[in-house]
């Protein structure tokens, strides 16, 4: 039957119908299945694998509710008599072969084959279609968040995780074993999720428990674990008969066990403990000893960068202020808090500014501050201490420590207070000054700090144009050597000539270089201040006076050599009366003694390493070796127990050396590293050298040697 | 030789009877044709059974023949024409014959006059016997190899174990050689492509009793060789020291302590006030310390005193410590000012040098230029070096610190350092403990040994004949000389009366004991094919040198023809059979058809 031009419409139109709905399905079925999986994916760590067999079984489900294949064309015809009156019900008509129809129906069929080329194909599928993608979309949507959302609460431990996870190291498990797993309980400071591992050896935080659940294959009366080889315990069965067994733990330091089924030992298993590190405390800033200068804000900014291992619990500034001097100093401890809250993290950078005055500190105070800090396995740490001092100036005004010495150059300190005193003075006054008056004092002030900076410079070497003393102007040294003629060729002899030599002026003061360099960041400040003072800035020129007057005392003090007045009066020597005293009844101190070494160690260890080494030649050992052998094993036993990670292979070797009759070059290798390393290296010793034996024939050759001499 | 008398009898009866049958035959056309072709295929057909021979005459010299030896290139060899012998020692799969034993060889063949030798050469038992021959030695390339190495074999404990020797590398690319103990890398060297470098290891072993290192050859990770380095270990002997001070002092105190806690037998006497003395007897027995004199000094190695206390003792005293180091006993004398005050301490003139301040002392101790770690003293006093001194700890400007001389038997060392418990305060023992134990062992008495055992060759080998060559103290009696169980018997060297040699054949790889008179001492017995670089360096050193050394004359060569058998080969003879058998079936299938 040649389909018609309607009926092919309506075919198409059915196709489409079709696979619009299923795409909506397909759709709708994805977005169910991915929110559905992904929520156990997140809490119970399923495998992501598990949306393939939940989104097949949605899709069935849906297709099962509503079966779109079934949809025929008839279907479609309702649909379309339904929704498009135009069709006056006869699409129907269109479905029936051409032949059939009376001659009314074709009439009909063509007018209603004209009308389905006008109409608009209907938007129910497309619909349907669009509903299918926007409830995929919300699906994405909701497992992105469901992803996402809590992952700022789970960075912390799965991070851990992947650290925490022992390696998968290669385990010789006792045949009798069917079955086995591991539970460990991380201790609650971790922050760790419980977690289960099918290998026997352990690598677990400080603390944590451990569940063993063993299960056989034969049926055995006893399941022992024997830790650390001094620790023997029996395991309790589960049920009667004899095959499921259970055992927990808390693991406090590392060290390895060891399973015995009926008597039966299993290999040697690792357990390392990894221990709680406290919180590491960074200050960044500011610097361990800070000075503040008079004019700079009295406030420090302290910046700190904390880490911990698990999580930091709480944070604090232990401040100390010092005031006061001499004997009358008064201590003031504080306990300032950072303003931020600690939630366990791992990382947490702190900043605080504290404002010195508002904690009552005066100049001449000093400020001893550490950070404390806390993790949350209440491990406590601390920063080293930091100093901030601010300068008094009241001090630095004081004549205290001029008076009562010897003053050399007093006039120049007391010049930089002056000038200080006067800027103050000048400060004071300059509401009621007129402004050209104000200038001319400043001015003035900044030519005094200029001669009293070259001053100091004198002290080192400095000349300059503006010397006080005016220029040296007179070299007439350079023509009188008219005399003499220079040699020819003496190149020195020449650029003397030409050359104004004098004495290298850094090196022909008396002070040191340290003391010089200070004097010259002292001319520094100097300049600084007389730059603002000339400037007319006197405000600015402040903080620079002070430094430099500051520093200028520190000098002072440095040169300064301190002797006490003492007047000592020591009685005179008697030489006659020296060690002449009568001695005859002391005694004469003698003593013997003889050392014992009672540690046969060092020794034992010694006497192992060479017999493995015989061994390896191919020697059996005999009884006594089982017996050194057996002494070596105690120390290795003693040093795996602290260092698993180091001494067990060893252990395991040496245990399957000593029992085992097959030659094992590679096992007695790790035996001897392993006492290679419990033996410290050997210090050198003092040994009798030995000469050739037959002495008799050289000494008679010697002494005859001797006589011939004489 | 049956084979070929059967096939030869079957043949003539098939060709008789062939014959037969031509003969009888009633077709007569082409009979000589057919007659010819029988015999043919008859006559191939043997030969295919038989192979023919023929003799060939080939020029040859007949009083030379090649010698092919160890390390023998086989490119070499397929070169080489002529007669060619091989050593049965060298373990060669060429083809030529080989001599079991090359004496009896050369006895036998007294008509050969030259020996051309490839390889690294003879054996010098055999280069003894081949005297008089012409020889021309073609000398194969050098050995890869260790060429020379040597190393106690027997060290006191916390001796050094010094490995030394040459690494020789023919190869094209380089080579790192290393020394390996207990299974842990020592120390390793890398040595160049085409080089010869000398190397130099050195380590403090840990074990007591015997153990062997190995020197491994490796290039990136296939290892060249693996050689095994055996030594032994031995208790050390203590040495006796008495200590003398004028005044208690931490020097002498640490020093005491030391030496008590490394279990050395120690007099120590000191002086507390006027003629007060405090003694102690470490680790040995009680005696009277009152008088120094020649029976009490007899009892040790060693004597530490200051100058003042030299000074200070009476020169009867003074005498008889003179005399015992004159008989073997060491002197160690530590000096603070710059004037001597006895005739002993006179023997090394000093001088002060100011020294800038705040400068540590930094020794150095100039044996093996070993650096010390720095000494917070200000050292102005040094030493001055005579032509017979020998210094033994300078600073670091070469200033000498410490410094010794021969006195008779005995050795007398002065020393300026006062303060070197500094090293121990400051955590230093190892600078301590090999400064102390250097100036000791350098200055104590040497004791005279009982025996001393050397063994030839250098590195004996599993049924290779070895001698033992026992120094003993007494000369008078005959020694019993056991290896393990076997007794052997010593003989006695002619000119060195306290000489005895003996020759074993070593049965076991490993350690074996040898007993001279009850006293064991250990040597080693290598597997074949240990140092084999090194002894085949050493044939060829030796072979060399033989030829230099060889002035044999060198005779005309005569030439005669010698007769060889060449054999056909069986093809032609197939070929031959097959066209006279198919002529004799196309004749009788075709041309008759």
């Amino acid at each position: 039957m040649a389909k018609t031009e309607g009926q092919n419409w309506i075919n198409h139109l059915r196709i489409k119908w079709i696979s619009f709905y299923l795409a909506g399905t397909i759709a709708i079925s994805l977005s169910i299945a991915m929110v559905s999986t992904v929520i156990p994916f997140k809490l119970f760590k399923l495998s992501p694998w598990f949306f393939v067999p939940t989104f097949l079984v949605v899709l069935a489900i849906l297709l099962l509710i509503k079966p779109i294949w079934k949809i025929t064309i008839f279907d479609i015809s309702r649909y379309l008599n339904n929704s498009y009156p135009e069709l006056e019900e006869s699409t129907d008509l269109l479905l029936k072969d051409p032949e059939e129809l009376s001659m009314l129906q074709a009439l009909q069929r063509d007018k209603v084959e004209n009308i389905l080329a006008t109409i608009a194909p209907p938007r129910a599928p497309i619909k349907k279609l669009y509903t299918g993608l926007a409830i995929l979309l919300t699906g994405l949507a909701i497992s992105f968040a469901v992803i996402k959302m809590p992952q700022f609460k789970d960075t912390l431990p799965a991070a851990l995780k992947n650290e925490g996870s022992t390696p998968i190291i290669k385990e010789n498990i006792p045949v009798e074993i069917a079955d086995f797993r591991l539970t460990i309980i991380p201790p609650a400071y971790t922050g760790n999720a419980a977690r289960k591992q099918k290998q026997f050896s352990i690598k677990v935080e400080t603390g944590a428990k451990i569940i063993w659940k063993v299960e056989t294959n034969v049926a055995i009366k006893t399941l022992r674990i024997s830790y650390n080889d001094k620790e023997t315990i029996a395991l309790k069965p589960i049920g009667k008969d004899g095959k499921l067994w259970t055992y927990a733990k808390t693991i406090d330091r590392s060290g390895f066990y060891q399973l015995e089924l009926d008597g039966k030992k299993s290999d040697l298993y690792q357990i390392t403990a990894i221990p709680d590190l406290p919180v590491t405390i960074k200050i960044t800033q500011p610097k361990q000893h800070t000075t503040i200068d008079i004019g700079q804000p009295q406030k420090i900014d302290i910046k700190v960068a904390l880490t911990d291992d698990y999580g930091i619990n709480d944070a604090s500034i232990s401040v100390t202020m010092a005031s006061g001097k001499g004997e009358g100093i008064s201590f003031t401890e504080k306990k300032l808090s950072f303003d931020a809250r600690f939630n366990n993290q791992k990382n947490i950078s702190l900043s605080k500014s504290i404002d010195l005055k508002s904690l009552g500190m005066k100049p001449g105070d000093e400020l001893y501050f550490f950070i404390k800090a806390m993790d949350n396995h209440v491990q406590s740490s601390r920063s080293a201490v930091y100093f901030v001092s601010i300068v008094d100036t009241a001090e630095l005004m004081s004549m205290v420590g001029m008076t009562n010495g010897v003053n050399l150059v007093p006039e120049y300190f007391r010049s930089q207070r002056q000038l200080i005193i006067d800027t103050e003075k000048l400060l004071k006054e300059q509401s009621t000054l007129a402004p050209e008056v104000f200038k001319t004092r400043s001015n003035e002030l900044g030519v005094d700090q200029k001669l009293l900076r070259l001053r100091y410079g004198q002290f080192l070497g400095e000349e300059s144009e503006t010397e006080i003393g005016g220029d040296h102007d007179d070299h007439d040294e350079h023509t009188d050597a008219k005399g003499e003629e220079a040699k020819f060729g003496d190149v020195t002899a020449i650029m003397d000539k030409y050359a104004h030599k004098h004495d290298i002026a850094e090196d022909a003061t008396f002070f040191e270089p340290a003391l010089k360099a200070q004097l010259k960041v002292v001319l520094t400040e100097m300049w600084n201040s007389e730059l603002r003072l000339r400037t007319y800035k006197p405000q600015a020129a402040l903080p620079y006076e002070y430094k430099a007057l500051r520093l200028l005392k520190d000098l002072q003090q440095k040169s300064r050599a301190y002797v006490a007045k003492t007047t000592v009066k020591t009685a005179s020597l008697k030489p006659e009366k020296r060690l002449s005293g009568d001695l005859d009844k002391i005694a004469q101190p003698t003593q013997k003694k003889s050392f014992e070494q009672k540690d046969q160690r060092v020794a034992h260890l010694k006497e192992s390493l060479a017999l493995l080494d015989r061994r390896k030649m191919g020697k059996k050992f005999t009884i006594e070796d089982q017996l050194l052998l057996s002494e070596a094993e105690k120390y290795i036993i003693e040093a795996a127990a602290d260092h698993p990670g180091t001494y067990l292979n060893a252990l395991t070797s040496l245990r399957r050396l000593s029992t085992g009759s097959k030659l094992n070059s590679d096992a007695i290798d790790l035996v001897q590293k392993a006492i290679l390393k419990l033996l410290r290296p050997e210090l050198p010793k003092p040994q009798l050298q030995h000469t050739l034996p037959a002495a008799s024939l050289y000494r008679n050759y010697f002494n005859n040697l001797n006589k011939a001499g004489k | 030789m049956e084979l070929k008398y059967i096939a030869l009898l079957a043949c003539l009866l098939l060709l008789i009877f062939l014959l037969y049958k031509e003969i009888k035959r009633a077709n007569t056309a082409r009979i000589f044709s057919r007659i010819l072709a029988s015999i043919i295929a008859v006559s191939c057909f043997y030969f295919l059974l038989v192979p023919l021979q023929y003799q060939s005459h080939l020029e040859r010299k007949i009083n030379e023949i090649i010698l092919l030896t160890e390390g023998v290139n086989p490119d070499t060899i397929a070169q080489l024409k002529g007669e060619k012998y091989v050593l049965a020692s060298a373990n060669s799969n060429s083809k030529a014959k080989p001599i079991p034993d090359l004496v009896y060889f050369l006895k036998s063949r007294p008509e050969i006059t030259k020996l051309n030798i490839y390889g690294y050469g003879l054996t010098d038992e055999e280069l003894k016997f081949i005297k008089g021959y012409e020889i021309s030695f073609h000398p194969s390339a050098k050995p890869t190899g260790v060429i020379a190495a040597s190393w106690p074999t027997t060290l006191q404990t916390s001796e050094l174990l010094h490995v030394q020797g040459t690494y020789q590398n023919a190869n094209d690319k380089p080579i790192k050689l290393l020394l390996q103990g207990f299974g842990n890398p020592i120390d390793s060297l890398l040595i160049e492509a085409n080089a010869n470098k000398s190397f130099f290891f050195k380590d403090r072993p840990k074990q007591s009793g015997q153990a062997s290192y190995q020197l491994i050859a490796l290039q990136n990770k296939d290892t060249l060789a693996k050689e095994t380095v055996p030594f032994q270990v031995v208790e050390r002997t203590p040495m006796k020291v008495l200590i003398l001070a004028s005044f208690p002092d931490f020097e002498y105190k640490f020093l005491k302590k030391w030496l008590y806690e490394n279990q050395y037998p120690l007099a120590f006497k000191s002086q507390i006030s006027k003629n007060k003395y405090a003694t102690d007897f470490l680790n040995m027995e009680r005696f009277s310390l009152e008088q120094i004199n020649a029976s009490s000094l007899n009892k040790f190695d060693l004597l530490i005193i200051d100058e003042e206390e030299l000074a200070a003792i009476s020169p009867n005293e003074r005498a008889s410590i003179s005399s015992a180091v004159d008989h073997g006993m060491g002197l160690l004398i530590s000096i603070s000012n710059q004037k001597p005050l006895t005739t002993l301490s006179a023997r090394f003139p000093r001088y002060e040098s100011p020294i800038a301040k705040d400068r540590q002392l930094s020794l150095t101790w100039i044996d093996d230029k070993f650096r010390f770690n720095k000494l917070p003293l200000e050292q102005t006093l040094f030493l001055k070096a005579n032509a017979n001194d020998q210094p033994l700890v300078a600073d670091a400007s070469g200033k000498i610190l410490v410094n010794s001389t021969i006195k008779g038997y005995g050795k007398v060392v002065i020393s300026t350092v006062s303060a070197t418990y500094n090293w121990l305060l400051s955590g230093k023992t190892t600078a301590y403990a090999t400064y102390w134990s250097g100036l000791l062992v350098k200055t104590a008495r040497k004791q005279n040994a009982i025996q001393k055992v050397n063994i030839m060759p250098q590195f004996p080998v599993l049924h290779q004949k070895t001698r033992i060559i026992a120094d003993l103290a007494e000369s008078g009696k005959v020694p019993t000389l056991k290896v393990d169980d076997m007794k052997l018997s010593p003989r006695q060297n002619m000119e060195l009366p306290f000489q005895w040699d003996a020759i074993y054949w070593p049965q076991n790889v490993g350690w074996a004991n040898l007993s001279i008179n009850q006293k064991v001492e250990s040597f080693y017995i290598y597997q074949k094919t240990d140092w084999q670089a090194l002894k085949n360096q050493h044939i060829l050193q030796s072979n060399l040198q033989f030829i230099k050394n060889s002035k044999a004359l060198s005779e005309k060569n005569t030439s005669t023809s010698i007769v060889i058998a060449k054999a056909i080969s069986k093809w032609w003879f197939f070929i031959g059979f097959l066209l006279a058998t198919g002529f004799l079936w196309y004749e009788s299938r075709i041309l008759n058809a």
